[in-house]
């Protein structure tokens, strides 16, 4: 403890009292990200040797919360038609519960029971004190066999079975181009591949658009100082590595707009299509435009929302007058896929969907009060940030894998058109399938539907 | 000869320990970040500090943790005598038993990773509590007291978040982590007391004849 003469106490307490101020200041690092305190190799060495272990518990943790086998919907595929879509309720309960039982307690009974499913808990990031960009092993490996840059960690590996990410490649679907269908044809879009692609389907603007979201910038964990997570001097990431083929490959990261780190829970990449009709942009950010979100993205998604870290790295501040509407432009032609039983006005149309599917759809607009946030007229979004309190069903302050429990307070309504091509679910992915998201909101909103009714629900959503 | 028992019973304690402190259990302290270990730290097994490693976070708060939980045992023992209100006496005792108890662990675990504790007395900030709580008295006591408590158990909260995210130390981060959700339910003891203070004040005030 350092010591103050007397008169510095006092004159110290005068301004503290006068200020209000209390004491527990903590230090700089609870907000800005500290300077490594031992050189890269010593970094590695230690990261590389936790490696087994920090994988190791972030499967348990999985292995104690979902049922993580491979279980596909029959006759469902994902809209690029490469992929199945994993079906039935993953998230185990605990013991001497059943889905029923459990819907009959009240969020106070539950919480004092303890008996909320640990799958309906924020997900922690595999490794929370470090978190950071985390990419699919699809996404790495393709990367490095086109453009020979580096997106793997040597301090963890993406933790989800693959089963349970989005269909890779996504396919590309535009608004400019609804008569062409999927546009990907099959590949990853990168910057060695675009412009073969898209020139002559794209205007120059959304061509460069495109370059500049194609392109890798230094990012946290991805540059070239001792302060990065990859063996090289990385190339850094780009846009696009994450919302791959402008969807999402199931990349995930931390929220940048929570301190200290403990708290900040795991963003699961969101998907791209369909941000024309999208008023608000970030889980918590409630960025107003495209413009704003492609370029403040700089900030958060490579530099965790601290800018004396991006300072020191590289940073990369796209020029908002041309630049960024060029950014802008691209991700606004974006559409979603189609949905051959869904009219113009995002209602089913029943010359086309099963009785089950329309049952699923009364459901949404009446009991399970679905609607209420994703409006069919309004491509399954409000534009409105909600807070659906779950800690009513949990104490708070608990800790899982090093991320601390805490309400997530305010997030964005996401879109569930196409949303069987994006699992996993919610703005952290805690939820593996479309059955499990209907248990979730069965509790939290105290719906108490059927086991018939679940199953209509999640028909419907497949035909979204 | 004699020795290689020993030795072979040390290396199986060992091996328990390196075990121990690389669980799997994802409820057990998770891995730190090794940038923020300093360059000397010795480790059990490689990637692993070895017990008592504190690491500049885990030091900061050691020392912060110990002097607001003796003041909260303080303030406490201030309260549970010249509060008004039987709520704020039964808050009062309730921080007494809880902070005492944290306040024992985490001096064990001050010479665990043989880090001196700072002199048992209060840090100017909390002494400038101390200050206005002696001025008050009666009902503003009560409503002083328990606005300085949300106040100190919002930054505790923050400072225990901070030691599971940035620490290194296995012990310290489990203690964190094993008092962060007391913390928060003295936290929403304390907002419930004051909406309760605030409330018996609007009702006195209305039923005065001014």
């Amino acid at each position: 403890m350092r010591s103050h003469s007397p008169a510095v106490s006092c004159l110290f307490g005068f301004l503290v009292c006068a200020v209000g101020a209390f004491a527990a200041s903590l230090p700089p690092d609870g907000s800005y990200r500290p300077l490594p305190a031992a050189p890269f190799d010593e970094v590695k060495g230690d990261d590389e040797a936790q490696k087994p272990q920090v994988m190791q518990r972030q499967r348990h943790l999985l292995e104690e919360r979902y049922d993580l086998s491979d279980r596909a919907v029959p006759n469902v595929l994902m809209s690029g038609g490469r992929k199945t879509v994993q079906g039935g309720v993953r998230v185990k309960l605990p013991s001497g519960v059943t889905w029923d039982s459990l819907a009959k307690l009240s969020p106070d009974e539950i919480r004092e029971r303890g008996v909320l499913p640990e799958g309906f808990f924020p997900l922690p990031h595999v490794k929370q004190a470090t978190g950071g960009q985390v990419f699919p092993n699809e996404e790495i490996d393709e990367i490095q066999r086109q453009e020979q840059r580096n997106l793997r960690r040597f301090d963890v590996d993406f933790d989800l079975p693959d089963h349970f990410t989005p269909e890779f490649p996504a396919p590309i679907f535009l608004t400019t181009h609804p008569e062409l269908g999927d546009v990907s044809r099959g590949q990853l879009v990168t910057i060695k591949n675009f412009y073969e692609l898209f020139v002559g389907i794209l205007t120059p603007v959304q061509l460069e658009g495109m370059r500049l979201l194609l392109t890798p910038f230094p990012q946290e964990e991805f540059n070239q100082t001792e302060d990065r997570k990859s063996a090289d001097q990385s190339l850094g990431v780009t846009c696009l590595d994450c919302h791959a083929n402008f969807h999402t490959n199931g990349a995930f990261h931390q929220t940048p707009d929570v301190r200290p780190q403990a708290a900040r829970f795991r963003l699961d990449t969101v998907s791209l299509r369909g941000l024309f009709n999208q008023q608000i942009h970030g889980s918590k950010r409630s960025l107003r435009s495209v413009e704003d979100f492609s370029q403040f993205e700089q900030r958060t998604a490579y530099f965790n929302g601290d800018q004396m870290s991006a300072q020191r790295k590289g940073v990369h501040l796209p020029n908002r007058f041309d630049q960024v509407p060029m950014m802008a432009q691209m991700q606004n032609i974006i559409d979603f896929p189609p949905a051959p039983k869904l009219d113009p006005t995002g209602h089913l149309d029943p010359m086309k969907a099963t009785p089950q599917e329309l049952a699923g759809e009364q459901l949404f607009m009446g009991k399970g009060r679905c609607s209420s946030c994703h409006v069919p007229e309004t491509a399954f979004m409000d534009n409105n940030m909600h807070d659906l309190q779950l800690e009513r069903f949990y104490r708070i302050g608990q800790t899982r894998n090093g991320l601390v429990i805490l309400p997530d307070g305010p997030i964005k309504t996401l879109t569930l058109r196409g949303i069987k091509d994006s699992p996993p679910y919610l703005h952290d992915g805690r939820l593996l399938t479309l059955a499990d998201t209907v248990e979730f909101f069965n509790l939290v909103l105290g719906l108490k539907l059927s086991q018939p009714e679940k199953e209509n629900l999640v028909a419907y959503l497949l035909t979204l | 000869m004699t020795r290689l028992p020993l030795l072979s019973l040390l290396a199986v304690s060992l091996c328990a320990y390196a075990a121990a402190a690389q669980s799997t259990d994802p409820a057990k302290p998770a891995p730190g970040n090794p940038a923020g270990s300093p360059s000397d730290t010795r480790e059990t097994v490689p990637g692993v500090p070895a017990p008592g490693q504190a690491n500049v976070p885990d030091r900061a708060f050691l020392r912060a943790a110990a002097l607001g939980g003796r003041a909260e045992v303080q303030f406490g023992k201030l309260a549970e005598t010249k509060a008004a209100s039987e709520a704020v006496q039964n808050f009062a005792r309730r921080m007494i038993h809880d902070h005492s108890a944290a306040n024992d662990r985490l001096s064990s675990l001050g010479a665990h990773v043989n880090v001196a504790l700072p002199p048992d007395q209060l840090d100017p900030d909390h002494k400038a509590i101390r200050a206005r709580l002696d001025s008050e008295s009666g009902a503003n006591f009560d409503k002083e007291y328990v606005n300085t408590q949300i106040a100190d158990h919002q930054a505790t909260a923050q400072l225990f978040e901070y030691e599971i995210g940035s620490g290194q130390d296995a012990q310290l981060k489990a203690f964190a982590s094993d008092e962060l959700p007391v913390i928060f339910e003295h936290l929403q003891m304390a907002r419930a007391l004051s909406a309760t203070l605030a409330a018996e004040t609007m009702a006195s005030a209305s039923r005065s004849p001014n």
